[in-house]
């Protein structure tokens, strides 16, 4: 591990955040409560039905903050992976980001409500769902050993067991290299990069099938971890974008990040839009030309009046108009190009998260009303995602401003420093 | 190759602060004709000398859009215009079964372009280079960093050229000749490129040839012992048995496994040259759902699930305008409906008209079967109120 450039002096000044970042803790702490508030007060005054289309809304936000987590954990054992040297500068805002786990392991406990109460109102398996389709019944009941209550915790414990010690163990090495001139940390980072990867993709992958696809429990595809991994490093892509110029325009990480740091996250957006692209067309391909009943149903499902028009804007707002947007060199290394098409991603990662999830509310595979009803869309959804961003954004706040925003002793700093595009 | 013109000057320097220096100076003196050689990528090499963005992504934007409309054209045209064909009920002209083609000539066509135009812009392949004629020169590849300003360059002039350079603190200048002749290809190598190019157009003349001539030789058999095998071929004579042919009768007194066809009745739907008006085995509802599935398999391919003649193949068949095609019978028409029993059972078993006999596919039994669907099926298009059971009468009413 050797590096060509050494670390100036001056790089190490506006890493420390201190007390800039108070105002932020305390407005996203008091926005995330009263989103929250607001949120579950619409669901508790509108009867059964606005109470599902709360737990909806709160699985969407959970799940948005949660690829936000895993993409942001994954960007940093991947560096590690690779030794790569340009990305140091932003790597401790995507580990600050990581360290956020317990926090989603707590906002997980108030889905237990409508797991555990027998209603079924959110995973339909986990109530007295027999299958939409009589045909359905009997796929159900094969997985009724794997689609249990108990099981399903048992695995969701495993998960944030697993993301919640990954988060630690490397930030941990992080800051243990912040306090030493030895690489030792960093190196150690590195041997623990590759096993935990094999093991978080795990995590992820069946995280995807339990929180997501069971939604629909005789539905079945098996590149589903695969899209979501694809959405998950969008959103870390994005997110680590927004945050660093957030940061510099409160006067930190000013001459640290540089427009050839901003020009590879704008590389790596644009790979991962495709790759997104690619994964979510190839799940599309597979079931579309086999045409079973069993598979196309969650197609059919948002094709119905209520969210055909969204389907259509997923296809092109989160795929080909990015795509288009985001090829271009000048745009990558432009600052309001980069900034407003890192936002766009964003917006558009959540709203593939609510295609993912809310027509399941609705479904006519799962014996619901065979157009899908009307679109739920409304101020519910907005309320809840805001609020939840609010708590997740206030403990990073928090966070950040015990630790320096820069690895500073790590031994690739100074590469990382002087990075230059060619 | 003796008479030589100057081609520049060459300047070797020992840093990169100092050829980055240079380079800015060159540049700063108004010259268009240089480049710079360094061992290794050198960062803002490219900013000292001004060059510009290469204009690679734009050719490479144009042929991956060139490609991509490719792909298209090429699915539309043959899956939809030219020979349409109809692939698991999808239309004829699908766009999502073509997605992948579309990506994949996308890429092809934006990485050959990357490639080849990179070639092109760089003005490459080129053989020679004046620069390869000075020693000193090969330390490009290992230690030093060198600025060579072109004799072409209008601003031109040996004695400003080499005060800049020197200016610059080059660690040495050298003028730099290029041969006047400019060598041609050695004669060896451009004798042996044109007897190369000459026998690669013999295999496509032989085709050419071959395909607007006739030949009245025998065909050539590469792989003798698989084009003419020790065996005999059905019908063929031999000069082993007494009676010349290669294949044998069977032994007197046997019948092969499956074929013993002893009731008349049940095997042929004939009696004493009759059809047979009733059916030779008891009919029950697992027969007629027996018959139904065999239907189902066999028979709806041409005569449509109902019986109406509109099954899949004849629908293709209508699409295309088919010449040789015998439309299959509407099995309700008058003429079919009279048929007694045996009759159909003795059309499924030999066919008729274009409709060939399926009695090597299907079993007796399940002819039978299929007759008495067929019949069914007749009854339920014709059928009248009182066909129906009592109880289930106030049901369809």
């Amino acid at each position: 591990m050797t590096t060509a450039h050494a670390v100036p002096a001056e790089a190490l000044e506006g890493v420390h955040a201190g007390d800039r970042l108070g105002r932020l803790a305390r407005i996203a702490l008091y926005v995330g409560i009263a989103g929250l508030a607001i949120g579950a007060c619409l669901g508790w005054s509108g009867g059964e039905t606005e109470m599902r289309h709360f737990w909806f809304s709160y699985l969407v936000g959970f799940t948005f903050l949660l690829t936000i987590g895993m993409g942001t954990l994954l960007f940093t054992m991947l560096q590690h992976v690779v030794g790569a040297h340009w990305s140091v500068v932003v790597r401790r805002i995507a580990e600050l980001t990581m360290a956020n786990f317990p926090l989603l392991a707590l906002m997980f406990l108030p889905l237990l409500v409508p797991l555990m109460d027998g209603s079924g109102s959110l995973w339909p398996w986990a109530g007295h769902y027999e299958g939409g389709d009589p045909g359905h019944a009997a796929l159900l009941e094969h997985k009724r050993p794997f689609l249990n209550v108990p099981f399903f915790l048992l695995r969701i414990g495993i998960y944030f067991g697993v993301w919640i010690f990954l988060a630690r163990r490397f930030l941990q090495m992080s800051l243990d290299q912040d306090a030493t001139d030895s690489p030792d940390p960093t190196v150690r980072a590195r041997k623990w990069s590759a096993p935990s990867i094999i093991v978080f993709a795990f995590a992820l992958s069946f995280g995807a099938f339990d929180l997501l696809m069971s939604l629909n429990p005789s539905w079945f595809s098996t590149i589903f971890g695969v899209y979501i991994f694809a959405g998950s490093f969008i959103a870390n892509c994005a997110w680590l974008i927004l945050c660093a110029r957030w940061l510099q325009n409160r006067n930190l990480l000013t001459t640290q990040v540089t427009v050839e740091h901003y020009h590879d996250l704008g590389k790596f957006l644009f790979a991962f839009i495709f790759f997104w692209g690619y994964i979510g067309f190839s799940q599309f391909l597979i079931i579309w030309y086999a045409n079973l009943p069993e598979e196309t149903m969650w197609y059919k499902d948002r094709l119905t009046p209520a969210w055909e028009m969204w389907s259509w804007f997923i296809v092109f707002g989160h795929f080909a108009l990015p795509f288009a947007g985001i090829l271009s060199r000048h745009v990558k290394r432009s600052r309001v190009g980069l900034l407003v098409l890192a936002s766009y991603a964003l917006l558009m990662h959540w709203i593939d998260m609510y295609w993912v999830i809310m027509p399941n509310m609705n479904a006519p595979s799962l014996g619901g009303p065979a157009d899908g009803g009307t679109n739920p869309f409304g101020l519910m959804e907005i309320v809840v995602s805001v609020g939840l961003c609010g708590l997740f954004v206030s403990a990073l706040a928090r966070r950040a401003a015990k630790h320096p925003l820069l690895p500073v002793k790590d031994p690739l700093l100074g590469d990382s420093l002087a990075f230059e595009n060619f | 190759m003796t008479a030589a013109r100057a081609y520049g000057m060459l300047a070797a320097f020992k840093t990169v602060g100092e050829i980055l220096a240079a380079a800015k100076a060159v540049k700063a003196a108004g010259f268009t004709k240089w480049d710079c050689h360094t061992p290794f990528p050198v960062h803002g090499l490219d900013k000292a000398m001004g060059v510009r963005m290469t204009k690679l992504p734009w050719i490479v934007l144009c042929f991956g859009v060139t490609g991509l409309s490719f792909a298209i054209w090429l699915q539309w045209w043959t899956n939809a215009v030219d020979y349409p064909f109809l692939i698991s009920g999808k239309p004829m002209w699908s766009i999502p079964a073509n997605v992948p083609v579309m990506f994949e000539l996308t890429v092809l066509f934006s990485a050959l372009s990357t490639f080849f135009g990179m070639w092109m812009l760089n003005r490459l392949p080129r053989w020679y280079h004046p620069l390869f004629s000075v020693p000193s020169f090969r330390r490009a590849t290992s230690d030093r960093f060198f600025i060579a300003i072109e004799a072409g360059d209008p601003l031109y002039q040996s004695e400003t050229v080499r005060s800049l350079l020197e200016a610059q603190g080059a660690e040495s200048i050298e003028a730099v000749d290029e041969p006047v002749t400019q060598s041609d290809w050695p004669p060896k190598i451009k004798y042996v490129a044109w007897a190369a190019t000459g026998l690669l157009m013999l295999p496509p003349a032989f085709i050419v040839q071959a395909k607007f001539s006739t030949s009245d030789t025998p065909r050539f058999h590469l792989v003798h012992d698989m084009d003419h095998q020790p065996k005999f071929k059905a019908q063929a004579a031999s000069s082993l048995f007494a009676d010349g042919r290669a294949m044998r009768m069977p032994i007197d007194g046997t019948v092969a496994r499956g074929e013993l066809f002893e009731d008349e009745a049940f095997n042929t739907g004939m009696v004493d040259g009759e059809y047979l008006t009733d059916f030779p085995l008891p009919v029950d509802e697992f027969l007629i759902e027996r018959g139904r599935e065999r239907f189902n398999i066999y028979c709806t391919v041409c005569h449509g699930v109902s019986g109406l003649g509109d099954g899949m193949v004849n629908q293709r068949a209508q699409e295309i305008i088919s010449p040789l095609w015998v439309p299959p019978f509407n099995l309700h028409a008058d003429t079919v409906t009279i048929q007694p029993p045996g009759q159909i059972f003795q059309t499924i078993t030999k066919g008729v008209r274009n409709m060939p006999g399926y009695a090597q596919q299907i079993p007796p039994r399940d002819r039978w079967a299929i007759a008495l669907y067929v019949k069914a099926l007749q009854r339920s298009q014709a059928g009248s109120l009182e066909d129906v059971p009592p109880q289930h009468r106030d049901s369809i009413r």
